[in-house]
């Protein structure tokens, strides 16, 4: 019993020594507290707060909190608990960031951007800052203004390989511009893997192009692509409102392209079950000739082959009525706790981070798009292709108006069915047609 | 008729079938863990074309990186200390409410058991608002005790469950021995029934010392402190939210994995007593 008596004497002796004190905080300076969640900007951000502390005198404490996932319930353990940091950032849909704001978490940023004729919100891109911005009338309830800071900008769109180009006799500084240059290119990859000439007789195992169709946003992604170049964002936006159907002819111009680029050979095989990872790869180790990919790939391409030589390019257009759009907007934002002691110290150091030199340096040393539109010119050439794609972005966040998930869903499932030739574009445009004619129904009934 | 040969060949072949069996089973249980080890000194260039086991060229220095840039030193003291600090009041915790729940007849001693049972239905990450929020109050928050508490809450109802099943099916003979011979109540415990319950206890141990090894998204919550952090926090420091640094992420994995492999194996015999009791019943 002696012995049993010291070994628990001497656990919770030890439970009291160890584990009972938090860590003291540092006092005396100003201090910041940004929590994050992006693993590949820690270092950058470690940089950036030594030059911030170096400069104004104020410490910066950013803390990484990663995966994603994890960040996210921690924001909001920490939004129940009252315990957010000075700066965080949120991860989710717009009625998410809604929530935040209405519950008090987030401070409003507007008269910051607005101050010195909007000195500080000029130097964003426009689209950019939508994503953080609220309307006058929006449908989440919230007070018109700006809550939140772009750091980073991305846009979805195709890469091509130059080398491959050039394997198939085709100029590397010219990519396909119209529909019909990416289907004739489809034909040479198809050539090319027959053993034609432009392989030398043998054949090559050069895929056409590879993207994580497996996960079907990105399919709704490239086709809505196609929806707007073809019949308009008014057209697009009267499809979601109900008042145009998907049996439309455009509409089935659309699906009917995937059926074009699988006949033409341009689509790898098995893209409709590829996972981005794989068709990152396949793009990275130069076995596919074109890829549609965000421009993360930049830093991912860069790890996995750093002498590939790529570029990028909207994806070719198919009709010159309306210009071709692409998926984009601001990457990752940071907001202001509003409960914060340090809200206008906090202010402050988003104005300093979102400046130029600040946006350059984070894109140099993180390969990201840089949200300062005053940036571009300091940055890698390849990110600034992609840059100078950001005036065709666009982003189903900043429509207004959202689409059924399930006629997302059955749309996109759709054109996996048309690209392995299970269904026709008509059949697909019937089949998604009458789920919204359903969902339209339910949603009057609930009225 | 059948001869001796017959039978013999067919001995044999079962045996070859069975051995084949336990061979492919073993194989897919070692593969992920060779394919770790292999693409931990493998670059991260390389770790996308080759895909063969044996690297063609060995970067150990990997290993050195992932320790210093994980900052792997600190949090594995920590993860050390998680451990045995949760794993002994989890031990001291369920044990002693196991053998109260197989030897004593108080009130509400059924309901009281049935709701430590709920409690292994309720998914973990279902209760970390709540948690967080408990903490909060209890300004136990951001401190490696609050976190040893949870732990240890975690782990309790499953290790009260396989002891109570062992305490159940345990002689009373023993413990009215002993108590003849002068034993109170948490001498009977202590004397007789924890002695007796090796096997088990080896099970609880390796089981709550890996699902606190493992842990990492209730810390990720409950500490705003770096230095608080377990070691799988570290590993973190690999994924990016688009790029994966592989080479490193699995020399990490690989020292993590160490320890826990070294605990297994310091309880192999007792683990496999353990499951031939019936101490993993149900």
């Amino acid at each position: 019993m002696f012995k049993l008596r010291i070994a628990i004497s001497t656990l919770l002796i030890g439970f009291a020594l160890f584990a009972g004190c938090a860590p003291k905080q540092e006092t005396g300076k100003q201090v910041i507290t940004i929590w994050h969640w992006m693993t590949d900007r820690e270092p950058a951000f470690q940089e950036l707060a030594k030059r911030y502390e170096a400069k104004a005198g104020v410490k910066v404490n950013f803390e990484l909190y990663a995966p994603s996932d994890a960040y996210s319930q921690k924001v909001r353990a920490a939004a129940q608990g009252e315990n957010l940091p000075d700066i965080f950032g949120i991860l989710g849909e717009k009625r998410d960031f809604a929530s935040f704001i209405k519950a008090g978490h987030i401070f409003n940023l507007t008269p910051y951007m607005e101050a010195n004729n909007a000195e500080w919100k000029s130097s964003f891109f426009g689209k950019a800052l939508a994503v953080n911005e609220f309307n006058e009338g929006n449908s989440y309830g919230v007070k018109p203004g700006t809550y939140g800071a772009p750091i980073d900008i991305m846009t979805i769109q195709m890469l091509y390989n130059k080398n491959l180009f050039r394997q198939l006799g085709l100029n590397p500084r010219k990519p396909p511009v119209t529909f019909e240059e990416l289907l004739d290119i489809g034909k040479k990859i198809s050539a090319a893997n027959r053993g034609g000439s432009a392989s030398g007789g043998k054949q090559s195992g050069m895929q056409g192009l590879v993207s994580g169709w497996a996960e079907v946003w990105m399919i709704d992604c490239f086709a809505n692509n196609y929806a707007f170049n073809i019949m308009g964002k008014d057209k697009v936006l009267a499809t979601i409102k109900g008042e145009v159907p998907y049996t439309d002819t455009d509409w089935i111009k659309v699906l009917t392209f995937f059926k074009q680029m699988q006949e033409s050979g341009v689509l790898a095989n098995g893209v409709v079950t590829m996972i981005n990872k794989t068709a990152e790869q396949l793009f990275a180790n130069d076995k596919a000739v074109f890829a549609f990919n965000g421009s993360w790939c930049v830093n991912v391409y860069k790890g996995m082959n750093p002498k590939l030589d790529y570029g990028a390019m909207l994806p070719p257009a198919a009709s010159e009525k309306f210009p071709m759009a692409i998926w984009g907007g601001a990457g990752s934002s940071f907001m202001v706790n509003e409960r914060s002691k340090n809200k206008e110290e906090a202010v402050k150091f988003l104005q300093w981070l979102t400046g130029a030199d600040q946006q350059a340096y984070l894109a140099q040393s993180t390969n990201n798009l840089p949200a300062n539109k005053n940036a571009t010119s300091k940055i890698p050439d390849i990110l600034a292709q992609f840059a100078d794609s950001m005036e065709n972005a666009t982003h189903p966040n900043v429509w207004g108006l959202s689409e059924f998930s399930v006629v997302i869903e059955a749309f996109d499932k759709g054109i996996q069915s048309i690209i392995i030739g299970e269904k026709t574009p008509e059949q697909v445009a019937l089949e998604v047609q009458r789920i919204k004619e359903r969902e339209l129904a339910k949603k009057r009934l609930v009225r | 008729m059948k001869t001796g040969a017959y039978y013999k060949t067919k001995k044999a072949s079962i045996n070859l079938l069975i051995h084949l069996f336990l061979l492919s089973v073993a194989t897919t249980c070692l593969f992920p863990l060779i394919w770790m080890v292999s693409s931990s000194l493998k670059s991260q260039d390389v770790i996308f074309k080759d895909t063969s086991l044996l690297p063609k060229a060995f970067h150990f220095e990997n290993y050195y990186r992932a320790w210093m840039e994980g900052g792997f030193g600190r949090y594995f003291l920590n993860s050390i200390f998680y451990t045995v600090a949760v794993v002994i009041g989890i031990i001291i915790i369920s044990s002693m409410a196991a053998y109260a729940f197989s030897r004593f007849r108080f009130p509400g001693r059924n309901i009281m058991f049935f709701m430590f049972m709920a409690a292994m239905m309720i998914p973990i990450p279902g209760s970390f608002v709540a948690l967080y929020v408990l903490l909060n109050k209890l300004h136990l928050r951001n401190t490696s005790f609050g976190y040893i508490l949870c732990m240890i809450n975690v782990g309790l109802s499953t290790s009260i469950f396989l002891l109570k099943t062992f305490f159940d099916k345990m002689p009373k003979e023993l413990e009215d021995a002993a108590r003849i011979d002068g034993c109170s109540k948490i001498g009977l415990w202590w004397h007789v029934a924890l002695p007796l319950s090796k096997p088990v206890l080896a099970v609880v141990v390796v089981f709550n010392a890996l699902n606190v090894w493992n842990e990492y998204i209730l810390a990720l919550i409950i500490f705003d402190s770096r230095p608080l952090m377990p070691l799988q926090v570290a590993l973190t420091t690999f994924q990016g939210e688009f790029v994966t640094n592989y080479p490193l992420l699995m020399a990490g994995l690989t020292i993590t994995a160490i320890p826990i492999i070294i605990v297994y194996l310091l309880m192999q015999k007792y683990i496999v007593k353990g499951v031939t009791q019936g101490a993993v019943v149900g």
